[in-house]
C-alpha cells in the first residue's frame, strides 16, 4: 500500500511546491531581517518553517483519507464557514482598517483564508451532479445564492481581496461544471453594466486604489507609493538581482508589506528576472498539474475540487504579482506559498494535500 | 468519467493558466529587463542623498600675517528630502526646538526641490545640536550640517574694506549661475569678499550617504572634500588700522561728529595701509543672517553706515585742491615762486577772501601754501583760467575711479565748463573759476582721491595704482595671484614745480596751518588742511599729509564730516595716524603690543 501511494504521488506538484516553500523562507528572511531585533532576526522565518512542518504533517496524515468522504461533510463545512466568518465581525480584530484576525490562544487566525478552501469543498458537493444542467438563470440562482452569503460576509469585513477569490471560484467551477457559454456571457455582460453601481459600494480608500491603479502619480506618497516603489524595486532587480538582502527598496524600508502582500517584489529585486521568472515557472508547475490532476479525476466531485483549487491559486498569483508589478489594482491577497502568514499557508499546504489526495485515487488506480 | 463532452472545458482552464504566467513573466521582463536601468536609477533616488560640505572661504591676514577674518565651525539644522513626506510631528517639534514657525518650515521644504538638505536654521547653538543628536528617533529626517560661519576678527573695525557675505539672490543667482554659483551658497556682497568671491569662496565637498526610509543615514559611500578657498594677505597693516580706528573714534567722540573717513597709503607702491569709515558696521551680523531689528538700526542712521565713505564719499576737497591749482599755477608758468602776492582781506576783482575774513598781507607761493591763503589762490585761478586747472585737475586723475579693488567706488567731479553747460545749462563765470580753484564750487573728491592727490606729490609725480592686496595664495602655498605696483600716470610738470609744492606743504606743518598740532613731532611731514563748505551743515574738515618728508612712504588723508575746521578736526586724527605708522605711539601704549597681536 504505502509502495503504491509513493509511486502515485505526484512528483512535480510536490517539487514545485516544496520549492515555493524554500524560496519563501530565504525572502521572508532577507526582508525582515533589517528591521528586526537581533535576538528576534528569524523570529518571522523559524514562525513560518514551523508552520510549513506542521502543516505538511497534517498533509501527509490526511493521505489516509479519501477525499470523497469530503462531498458528506459539505454542508456541515458550510455552515461552519458562515459561523466563522460571523465570529469574526463579532470578535475579530482588525487591522490595516479592516477586520480579518480572531485569535485562538497564542495563534491569530485569519478565518476568510480557510473559508476559500471551504468554500470549494462544499460548492464542489453541491455541484456535482449538476455537470451540464447550469443553462438557465434559473439554474444558476441556486448556486449563486449560496456562494454569495459567504462572498458578502467576507466583503462586509472588508476583504475585497478575498471576496474575488470567492468569484474567481465560483465562475472556475460552474465554467467546469459545463455551465451554458451564453449564460456566462451574460452575467460578464451584466457584471460590467453594474461597475458604476457598484463603484457607489466601494471605500473611499478602495475606490482610491482604482484610480491609483490607473495612474500611480495620482497620490505618489499615498495610496500610489506601494505600486511606485514596488515597481522601482522590482525593476531595478534587473537581470541578476541584487542579491539576498542586498536589495536597497525592501532594506531600507522603502517598500512596506515586504514579507507580506508586496514579497514579489523582494524577489524581483534581490534575486532578478532569473529569480522572478523561476518562482512563476514553479506556480506554473503547481497549476499545470492542478489543471492535470482535475482531468484525470476519478469523480465529478474530485475534478470540481481540483478546477476551485487551481482556480484560486491561479487568480491568487495573478492577482499579487499583477498587483506588485502595477498591471492589477491593490487588493490585499497574499502570494501563495509565499507571503508571510500562517493562515494562507496553512490553507494552500491543504490545498496542495486534497489534490495529491485527488490524484492518489484517480481513475486507472486499482485498489 | 462518464461525461466527455466537458473535456474541453478543463483544456480551455489549462490554457487559461498558461498564459496567467505568461502574461505575468513578460510584466516581469519588461520591468527588469526593459526598463532596469530606469528603475536602478529611481532606487538610487531613493537611498542616496547629497550632503554637500561647504568649502571654507580664505582667510585675510594683513601685511605683516595676523589674522583678520577667518571662518568658526558653525551647525546648520536641516532636512533632507525624502521619498516619504516629512511628519508634521517632526515639524511641530523642530519649531519648537529653533523657534521658526511651523509655516517657515512649510514653505522652506514646499519651495525646495532636488536632493540637497533643506536648511532651516543656520548657526544654531550647541544645545540644539546635542538635543538633536540623543534623540535621533524624534528627529528622523532632520540632519546636522557643520557648515563655516565668516568670523570677522575684528568687528566693525575695516569692515567696509572686508565686507561682508551672505546668502546668493535670486538676481545675482541668474546673474552668475555659469561661474558654479548654486542657490543658497554664500556669497560676498561687499568689500574685498565681493571682488575676490572667486578666489576665496573654493569648492564645496560633500558626502554622499545612503539613507533609508525615514531619512536616517545607513552608510557614508562616498567623500569629496571641499577645497578651502584662496588666502588674501591684505596690504592693510593690523596695528595701524586699529590705531587709525581709534584715532577717528576719539576725534568723533570729542567733537560730537558722527561721520568720518580716512585712508592710509604708500606713496611709493599704491598699497593700502589702512582705511577707515564711520559711521560702520559689523560684518558679523551678516555672516549668518541679519536679524529684522539689525537692519532697521543700520538702514536708520542718516550718516549710512553701509557706505564706505573712504570711496565713495565726493566732499568738496576744500583747500586740499590748492595743492592742485599750486602745481598747475607752476606747471604752467602763470606765477614764479618768488612773486609775491598782496592778500588784503580779499580779491580785487571779485570780493572773495579768507574764512575769517583775515588779511595775510605779502605772500610768495610757499607761504601762501603754508597758510592756505584764499586770495593768493583765487589769484592763480584767475590766472589759469578754469580749462587750463581742470586740466591739471584731470592730470592728478581727479574726476575719475582710482581703480582700487573694492566696489562702488565713485568718480568724484572735476569743475568744468561742460559740466555746467550739462547740468545747469548756462555758461562759466570767473566766481565760479575762484571757488573751483580753492576746492569749492563744484568739485568733488573722495578721501581716497584725496589722498593720491597727496601721494602723487610725494611720489614726485608718479601715480600707483591703490590696492589692497598683495597676493593670493591657496592653502597648501601655491600664489594665485601677486600684485606688483603698478605705475598708471606720471605728473607732467618738472622736478622743480614739485619740489616747490612738496616745500610748500612742509611748511604747513612748520609754521602754517597745521603747525600747532604738528609742533615737535619727530617725523619730517609735509600737509595740507582743509575747509570744505557744506550747504547741509557744518563744514566738512579735511586733512592730507604725507612722511617722512625725504622718503615718504605714508600718505594720509582724512576727513571728518561737518566737523568744522579741518585743523581742529582731522589734523588731530592725522597726527595720531602718522604716529602709529612711524611706531610713535609705542611707548605711550608700552603694554598694547601684546593687544595688537592677540589673534595668532
Amino acid at each position: 500500500m504505502t509502495k503504491r501511494i509513493f509511486r502515485r504521488m505526484d512528483f512535480a506538484l510536490i517539487a514545485a511546491t516544496v520549492g515555493i516553500i524554500i524560496m519563501s523562507l530565504i525572502i521572508i528572511g532577507s526582508a525582515t531581517h533589517i528591521n528586526t531585533p537581533s535576538q528576534e532576526r528569524y523570529w518571522f522565518v523559524q514562525r513560518q518553517g514551523l508552520f510549513a512542518i506542521i502543516d505538511v504533517a497534517l498533509a501527509v496524515f490526511f493521505m489516509n483519507f479519501d477525499y470523497k468522504m469530503l462531498q458528506g461533510y459539505g454542508n456541515k463545512l458550510y455552515i461552519f464557514n458562515l459561523v466563522m466568518l460571523l465570529a469574526v465581525m463579532l470578535v475579530g480584530h482588525s487591522a490595516l482598517g479592516a477586520q480579518r484576525w480572531i485569535s485562538i490562544g497564542p495563534i491569530n487566525i485569519q478565518p476568510s483564508e480557510f473559508s476559500k478552501l471551504i468554500m470549494i469543498i462544499s460548492l464542489a458537493g453541491l455541484l456535482e451532479d449538476r455537470l451540464g444542467k447550469i443553462n438557465t438563470v434559473h439554474d444558476l440562482l441556486p448556486i449563486a445564492a449560496y456562494v454569495g452569503v459567504p462572498f458578502l460576509l467576507v466583503l462586509k469585513q472588508p476583504d475585497l481581496g478575498t471576496s474575488l477569490v470567492f468569484m474567481a471560484i465560483f465562475f472556475g467551477m460552474v465554467f467546469v461544471c459545463g455551465i451554458r457559454l451564453k449564460l456566462l456571457g451574460g452575467i460578464f455582460l451584466a457584471g460590467i453594466a453594474c461597475c458604476p453601481i457598484l463603484w457607489h459600494f466601494l471605500k473611499d480608500y478602495q475606490k482610491m486604489r482604482i484610480m491609483v491603479f490607473m495612474d500611480p502619480n495620482v497620490d505618489p506618497l499615498g495610496s500610489g507609493y506601494h505600486i511606485i516603489q514596488s515597481k522601482i524595486a522590482i525593476g531595478s532587480g534587473m537581470l541578476f538581482g541584487k542579491g539576498l538582502f542586498g536589495g536597497t527598496q525592501s532594506q531600507l524600508n522603502f517598500l512596506p508589506e515586504n514579507h507580506t502582500d508586496f514579497i514579489f517584489a523582494v524577489v524581483g529585486e534581490e534575486l532578478g528576472f532569473i529569480g522572478a521568472a523561476v518562482l512563476l515557472l514553479l506556480y506554473l508547475v503547481v497549476l499545470w498539474r492542478g489543471v492535470q490532476i482535475a482531468k484525470d479525476a476519478s469523480d465529478m466531485f474530485g475534478r470540481l475540487l481540483a478546477t476551485g483549487i487551481t482556480s484560486m491559486l491561479a487568480f491568487h498569483v495573478l492577482v499579487n504579482v499583477g498587483m506588485t508589478t502595477g498591471i492589477m489594482p491593490v487588493t490585499g491577497i497574499p502570494l501563495p506559498f509565499m507571503s508571510y502568514g500562517v493562515s494562507s499557508l496553512t490553507t494552500n499546504i491543504l490545498a496542495i494535500a486534497v489534490l495529491l489526495n485527488i490524484q492518489l485515487r484517480k481513475q486507472k488506480l486499482l485498489f | 468519467m462518464e461525461n466527455e463532452e466537458y473535456e474541453g472545458r478543463i483544456k480551455a482552464l489549462g490554457i487559461m493558466v498558461v498564459m496567467v504566467i505568461a502574461i505575468l513573466i513578460a510584466r516581469v521582463g519588461y520591468l527588469q529587463v526593459f526598463d532596469g536601468e530606469y528603475y536602478a536609477s529611481l532606487a538610487d533616488g531613493n537611498r542616496i542623498r547629497i550632503i554637500p560640505s561647504m568649502a571654507p572661504r580664505g582667510t585675510f591676514y594683513d601685511r605683516n600675517g595676523a589674522l583678520l577674518v577667518t571662518n568658526r565651525p558653525g551647525f546648520t539644522v536641516s532636512l533632507l528630502p525624502l521619498t516619504a513626506p516629512v511628519s508634521e510631528d517632526v515639524i511641530e517639534r523642530l519649531s519648537q526646538l529653533l523657534h521658526v514657525p511651523v509655516e517657515d518650515i512649510h514653505a522652506k521644504v514646499d519651495a525646495h526641490s532636488g536632493f540637497d538638505p533643506i536648511r532651516i536654521k543656520q548657526d544654531v547653538t550647541s544645545d540644539i545640536v546635542s538635543i538633536i543628536e540623543e534623540q535621533k528617533n524624534l528627529y528622523p529626517g532632520v540632519v546636522i550640517e557643520v557648515q563655516p560661519i565668516r568670523n570677522y576678527i575684528l568687528k566693525q573695525e575695516a569692515a567696509h574694506t572686508f565686507g561682508y557675505v551672505s546668502e546668493i539672490s535670486d538676481e545675482e543667482l541668474e546673474r552668475r549661475k555659469d561661474e558654479g554659483y548654486k542657490s543658497g551658497d554664500i556669497i560676498g556682497k561687499f568689500g574685498l569678499e565681493k571682488i575676490y568671491d572667486h578666489e576665496l569662496r573654493g569648492e564645496n565637498g560633500g558626502e554622499q550617504v545612503e539613507v533609508d526610509v525615514s531619512g536616517k543615514p545607513v552608510q557614508i559611500l562616498g567623500i569629496k572634500e571641499p577645497v578651502p578657498g584662496a588666502d588674501l594677505y591684505l596690504t592693510i597693516d593690523k596695528n595701524l588700522q586699529m590705531a587709525a580706528e581709534q584715532a577717528v573714534d576719539d576725534q568723533l567722540a570729542m567733537i560730537h561728529a558722527s561721520a568720518a573717513a580716512a585712508v592710509v597709503l604708500n606713496p611709493q607702491t599704491g598699497e593700502v595701509l589702512a582705511m577707515v569709515s564711520r559711521p560702520a558696521f559689523d560684518p558679523n551680523l551678516f555672516a549668518h543672517g541679519i536679524s529684522t531689528k539689525d537692519w532697521n538700526e543700520i538702514n536708520n542712521n542718516p550718516y549710512h553706515p553701509m557706505d564706505n565713505k573712504a570711496i565713495t564719499g565726493e566732499y568738496p576737497p576744500g583747500s586740499t585742491f590748492k595743492i592742485v591749482t599750486g602745481t598747475a599755477a607752476l606747471a604752467a608758468g602763470k606765477v614764479s615762486p618768488e612773486e609775491k602776492i598782496f592778500d588784503s582781506g580779499h580779491h580785487w576783482i571779485i570780493p572773495k577772501g579768507n574764512a575769517d575774513g583775515e588779511a595775510l598781507g605779502w605772500l610768495n607761493f610757499t607761504e601762501a601754501m603754508a597758510h592756505s591763503d584764499n586770495v593768493y589762490f583765487y589769484e592763480m585761478g584767475n590766472r589759469l583760467g578754469i580749462d587750463n586747472l581742470e586740466h591739471y585737475a584731470r592730470m592728478f586723475g581727479l574726476g575719475k575711479v582710482t581703480g582700487i579693488d573694492l566696489p562702488y567706488e565713485a568718480d568724484g567731479l572735476v569743475a568744468n565748463r561742460a559740466y555746467k553747460r550739462k547740468v545747469f545749462d548756462d555758461d562759466w563765470y570767473l566766481s565760479e573759476t575762484f571757488d573751483a580753484a580753492i576746492g569749492q564750487g563744484f568739485n568733488l573728491v573722495t578721501p581716497l582721491q584725496a589722498a593720491m592727490v597727496m601721494g602723487e606729490i610725494a611720489a614726485n609725480g608718479k601715480c600707483y595704482k591703490p590696492h589692497l592686496v598683495n597676493r593670493i595664495m591657496t592653502q597648501d602655498g601655491k600664489i594665485i595671484k601677486e600684485f606688483q605696483p603698478e605705475l598708471l600716470s606720471e605728473l607732467d610738470v618738472s622736478q622743480n614745480v614739485i619740489n616747490l609744492v612738496q616745500t610748500g606743504l612742509h611748511d604747513v606743518t612748520k609754521y602754517g596751518t597745521a603747525a600747532r598740532i604738528f609742533a615737535g613731532f619727530p617725523v619730517e611731514i609735509a600737509g595740507k588742511t582743509g575747509t570744505a563748505e557744506n550747504s547741509q551743515g557744518r563744514d566738512h574738515g579735511w586733512f592730507v599729509a604725507y612722511g617722512p618728508f625725504d622718503n615718504p612712504t605714508v600718505v594720509v588723508a582724512v576727513i571728518v564730516e561737518q566737523g568744522g575746521y579741518g585743523a581742529t578736526s582731522a589734523v588731530p586724527i592725522g597726527r595720531k595716524i602718522l604716529e602709529a605708522a612711524f611706531g610713535l605711539n609705542q611707548p605711550a601704549a608700552a603694554p598694547a603690543p601684546a593687544n595688537g597681536q592677540a589673534a595668532p
